[in-house]
């Protein structure tokens, strides 16, 4: 029984790395059996897999970061591209 | 059948760049390294457009060779040696506990999801602010993990150390992560 008991600062741990790896048995009991007597670590997890579902939106990133590509770097990129690839086609 | 028009880097520069340059600044936050890797990708892309295969759109598979030659670079620029950021980390770690380990400093309550697409904009600026003030590596890991969807085991491979240290640096980024945002946006309300 006792090794399936965890403090909130182990089961922290436990929680970031649930997101990394499929814990073992006795561990995800644990977390499970902590989470259900622990409201602040049921927040902490929540929170953290909240934060993980916003960073993974690929398209609301890209949308976010409106920089466009500076022209100066668009035009040597352009003039790098066509005689490198001019150079293949001889 | 793929045609003649669509082998065109310098094309493929004029449709996808911004979006190409946009993807590596989320990731690499330097606007140089930024755009030598659009152009290494449009190259790379020009020598081996024979792989493509058709089957997803170009502008997919130029954003794969990218993400690739994105790892590539986390690969080679050399990690800070931060340990010393690591051990002030540790310290303030330990103090959102109490010596039985339980939370001194407690989650919030951070009320429902954000309620919309521009509330959820917002917050994502202040993760990214939040993540560029991380300890280097911290914040190099946290974004190989969750950006790139590296596995823990590259992540390990490029900081040279065994996986349970890479456990515990990105459960360390995490946790300060959430603790920054918890102050600058969860608190400011």
């Amino acid at each position: 029984m006792r090794h399936w008991i965890f403090s909130c600062k182990q089961i922290s741990r436990l929680i970031s790395e649930s997101m990394d790896r499929k814990l073992p048995l006795s561990r995800r009991m644990g977390i499970r059996f902590h989470l259900m007597m622990c409201n602040l670590c049921r927040r902490y997890r929540k929170q953290l897999l909240f934060i993980r579902s916003l960073v993974k939106k690929n398209d609301l990133k890209n949308e976010f970061f409106c920089q466009a590509l500076p022209d100066d770097a668009r035009k040597r990129i352009k003039k790098e591209l066509s005689e490198k690839t001019k150079e293949e086609q001889e | 059948m793929k045609n003649k028009e669509e082998h065109d880097a310098v094309q493929w520069l004029d449709l996808y760049g911004d979006a190409l340059y946009r993807f590596a600044l989320l990731r690499v936050q330097n606007s140089f390294t930024a755009e030598d890797l659009v152009q290494e990708t449009l190259l790379a892309a020009y020598k081996s457009y024979e792989n493509f295969s058709g089957k997803s759109t170009v502008k997919t598979w130029l954003t794969g060779i990218l993400k690739h030659k994105i790892l590539d670079y986390y690969r080679k620029t050399t990690p800070e040696h931060s340990d010393e950021n690591l051990d002030d980390f540790a310290g303030s770690m330990g103090s959102m506990f109490d010596t039985r380990e339980k939370w001194k400093i407690k989650p919030g309550d951070w009320g429902g999801d954000p309620k919309n697409v521009y509330q959820e904009k917002e917050l994502l600026s202040v993760i990214f602010a939040c993540l560029k003030n991380l300890p280097p590596r911290l914040s190099l890991a946290y974004r190989m993990r969750e950006m790139e969807g590296a596995t823990t085991k590259e992540i390990c491979e490029r900081f040279q150390t065994g996986e349970n240290n890479c456990w515990v640096i990105l459960h360390r980024a995490r946790a300060l992560l959430r603790r920054c945002l918890e102050i600058n946006w969860f608190q400011e309300k």
